[in-house]
């Protein structure tokens, strides 16, 4: 599951853009982490995460409003929180680190900037994810401009042709890139999608014209 | 996934919900072309379609590897947790999956965008299983094959349509220079994309031993990735001891 890795963008763009995983694993401590996943979620609100999700049941949306998400995490979820800045990530590793939850945490992000989060908490790298890309066919790929948004939410639900449909609405004034950022995160299930990010993106491309 | 034609309006909100493309207008009606349909469920759980013309059929093999591969919901019985992939480097602490010296690669084949036909994932399993590589065997991609030592997959789901398949596997460092020659390879003779991924250990002095093989390789490497911070317990190292 590499649901947060190959997202793409410009290093100014993904300094905005971290995302922390929370997850038991199978048959080694998964029993009873429902109650310590709800925990960290809460956490991740009140260290200001922009948004807060579950791969196993589904996003705010789809579970009818963020009370329902936290009630409903079961013990075998993987429990994310999406964040903006690096203030919001030290402190949700610090406050994970105080925890001691004993569940695994994954942050995904510029390595460097998250190495220095890290550094700051105290924390260490253990194993590492690099992306190598896109092979083959990429010429069947629509722009990069378009990628960076649709690359947000791994399993693909953010489609190009909702990204374009917003774009359009957002230039035809029909929505505002805050309205159109919202509509482009709900799909995504697992509640992954960076609205944040997208709504500076949408505004760029808004205004580039056609 | 279905669209009634007695219900359906031909508003057309379904149709840039579709992530490949599926659903067209047809004679003021909206169509699911069910050789495209990788039956994600995104059409059904997110277009709010006004009328609820969009149902889920009954899904019979072959074609419920569809769901299994695309539809983020589903809970892979080998894994156990949602999606397509497994638990791979992100419980790495707990597990000792990837140890050192050793890289874990998953190529998601139809990532972005694109997916894939299942023949495609054949064609880069059986090109990586020349360096005898084992599949992991809880990915549900694993499961799909006739013959995991060749990376055959079972006949009837060659032609099968999903968003994407991950191809998981572990391998020694030193090999990962004849991998890459492998994949550039059979990069070219795909119809879609892949995404490829490598997970190690970092070094006990802070180094990152896939890195020299890399760039020796003259291949991109993103900026950003994933890192797990080792805060599971109890540590691998601790479990064995």
């Amino acid at each position: 599951m590499t649901h947060t890795l190959h997202r793409i963008g410009s290093a100014e763009s993904l300094k905005e853009d971290y995302v922390v995983l929370v997850m038991p694993s199978k048959d080694i401590n998964h029993e009873g982490s429902g109650p310590k996943l709800r925990r960290f979620l809460k956490m991740a609100l009140e260290a200001g995460a922009v948004k807060i999700g579950d791969a196993r049941l589904g996003n705010q949306y789809h579970q009818g409003g963020i009370d329902n998400l936290l009630n409903n995490v079961e013990d075998r979820a993987v429990v994310h929180g999406v964040f903006k800045d690096q203030d919001a990530l030290i402190r949700i590793l610090q406050d994970l680190k105080a925890a001691k939850l004993g569940l695994s945490v994954v942050v995904s992000g510029l390595f460097d900037e998250v190495e220095a989060c890290c550094n700051r908490t105290g924390l260490k790298g253990h194993t590492i994810n690099q992306s190598l890309g896109r092979w083959g066919r990429t010429d069947r790929l629509p722009p990069q401009e378009i990628l960076e948004i649709n690359t947000m939410c791994g399993h693909g639900m953010v489609t190009v042709g909702l990204i374009e449909e917003v774009i359009e609405d957002v230039k035809n004034g029909e929505c505002t890139p805050e309205e159109g950022g919202e509509r482009l995160f709900k799909p995504c299930m697992c509640g992954i999608f960076n609205p944040h990010r997208a709504v500076k993106l949408i505004r760029t491309l808004a205004e580039k014209g056609d | 996934m279905q669209i009634d034609p007695d219900l359906c309006t031909g508003c057309g909100q379904c149709l840039p919900y579709c992530p490949v493309n599926a659903i067209s207008l047809e004679e003021d009606v909206s169509e699911i072309d069910l050789d495209e349909c990788a039956e994600c469920g995104n059409c059904l759980r997110s277009a709010d379609c006004p009328v609820d013309a969009i149902y889920q059929q009954e899904l019979v093999w072959p074609r419920t590897v569809r769901s299994i591969m695309s539809d983020v919901l589903t809970i892979a019985v080998e894994s156990g947790i949602s999606g397509r992939g497994t638990e791979e480097m992100k419980t790495n602490e707990v597990t000792g999956r990837f140890k050192l010296g050793f890289a874990g690669v998953a190529i998601e084949v139809g990532r972005p965008i694109l997916g894939t036909r299942m023949y495609d994932v054949e064609k880069i399993a059986q090109a990586v299983a020349q360096l005898n590589v084992e599949f992991e065997k809880i990915n549900p991609v694993t499961s799909m094959m006739s013959d995991p030592k060749t990376g055959k997959f079972k006949d009837e789901l060659l032609n099968e349509k999903v968003l994407s398949a991950i191809i998981e596997f572990g391998v020694k460092l030193e090999q990962l220079p004849e991998l890459f020659r492998i994949l550039e390879k059979v990069a070219g003779e795909i119809e879609t994309v892949f995404s490829l991924d490598v997970a190690t250990r970092i070094g006990p002095d802070g180094t990152v031993p896939t890195a020299s093989y890399i760039q020796d390789a003259g291949l991109w490497i993103a900026a950003n990735g994933k890192t797990n911070v080792g805060l599971g317990r109890p540590l691998y190292q601790e479990k064995t001891q």
